[in-house]
């Protein structure tokens, strides 16, 4: 994972086309605004998943924002029309998706979708800046085949929590606490998007 | 026997974000703030009226009222999460778990979104602020929120 900007740094999104998707025009509004604070310079703006999907046939862009929950399509439909019906390369485009009710039943299948990062909501500029900088330099392989289109999402198997122990290195702890859905904190997020190579 | 193609190609956004130039990461920090800012008045005012739906769904308790909970919910919820709302985003994050799970589950319970839909209530009109109380309304629809999910 890529180190944290200084405030010195220069990060330059002048050049690049962003298209963001959300069902709600003012949410859409203030990702616009705080896009557009970055520098970006051309972005497109949809409220809904199926216009935006006329939008990609005409004009590749270089990022997609999109809210998880939409009627009519979905963010998840969403990405996995990108990642499966859109030739190569618009179809490799990365995703970063929101989401406000980030239960790791959701993030998860984001990342099997083929979303490239989750960023929970709250929503701080910073957070979703550092995101699209990580982005810029991810170095992840493509994978397509039959049951997944979509970023490489081989990750690193920690084993169980620490200071627990399980019967086999990989086990889970064996004690089930009580069903816990809070929200993800963000790092966990980034931690279950960002795969790691893998010894076999 | 199933096919799996691996290619790495470096995407347009890394090439066009290598290029020199551009502003300070601060800068983009700064600006971006301010251009969230510049929406907050609207937000509360959006805010306010979902909740505002969320009481009369409440009120009605219909049975065709349920999915709305979810959907008002989570419309607040994106919008509150893009600004400083904390003990309000957790109450509504809460209502949003709960909604969900009562959906997946089709056992409706009523008075547990009453009592999310109160204190959210509760929380606007203290600004949002954390407070003792705003912390021990927080408790409450936690212990609401575990016991739904734990049945």
């Amino acid at each position: 994972m890529a180190t944290a900007s200084r405030p010195t740094d220069r990060v330059n999104l002048e050049h690049i086309t962003v298209l963001l998707i959300d069902d709600n025009p003012q949410a859409l509004d203030i990702l616009s605004s705080v896009v557009q604070g970055f520098g970006v310079r051309e972005q497109m703006r949809s409220t809904s998943a199926l216009e935006a999907t006329h939008i990609l046939k005409r004009k590749p862009v270089d990022l997609i924002l999109v809210d998880c929950a939409m009627p009519e399509m979905d963010g998840y439909d969403f990405v996995k029309w990108l990642r499966r019906e859109m030739p190569s390369p618009a179809n490799e485009t990365p995703v970063i998706m929101l989401t406000g009710h980030a239960i790791s039943a959701r993030v998860a299948k984001s990342r099997d979708c083929g979303a490239s990062f989750v960023v929970t909501k709250p929503l701080t500029p910073a957070v979703l800046l550092q995101r699209i900088q990580w982005l810029s330099k991810d170095t992840r392989a493509f994978v397509t085949c039959e049951t997944y289109v979509g970023p490489d999402r081989h990750v690193r198997n920690l084993g169980p929590p620490p200071g627990t122990t399980g019967r086999r290195n990989g086990d889970l702890s064996a004690e089930v606490g009580e069903a816990t859905e809070g929200n993800m904190d963000q790092w966990a997020i980034d931690d279950l998007m960002k795969p790691r190579r893998v010894a076999l | 026997m199933t096919t799996v193609k691996i290619t790495r190609s470096k995407s347009s956004l890394s090439r066009k974000m290598a290029v020199p130039g551009g502003r300070t990461v601060q800068d983009a920090l700064d600006l971006a703030e301010k251009g969230l800012e510049s929406h907050r008045e609207a937000g509360m005012v959006k805010i306010a009226s979902l909740l505002i739906q969320l009481e009369e769904a409440t009120a009605r308790r219909a049975e065709d009222s349920q999915g709305l909970i979810y959907v008002l919910a989570a419309d607040l919820l994106d919008l509150a999460g893009f600004f400083e709302t904390g003990p309000l985003y957790r109450a509504t994050f809460s209502l949003c778990d709960i909604a969900d799970r009562m959906q997946i589950d089709t056992v409706w319970d009523w008075p547990s979104v009453a009592v999310h839909v109160g204190a959210m209530r509760l929380i606007m009109a203290d600004g949002c602020q954390s407070s003792a109380t705003s912390e021990a309304v927080l408790q409450g629809l936690d212990a609401v929120r575990k016991r739904i999910l734990a049945n």
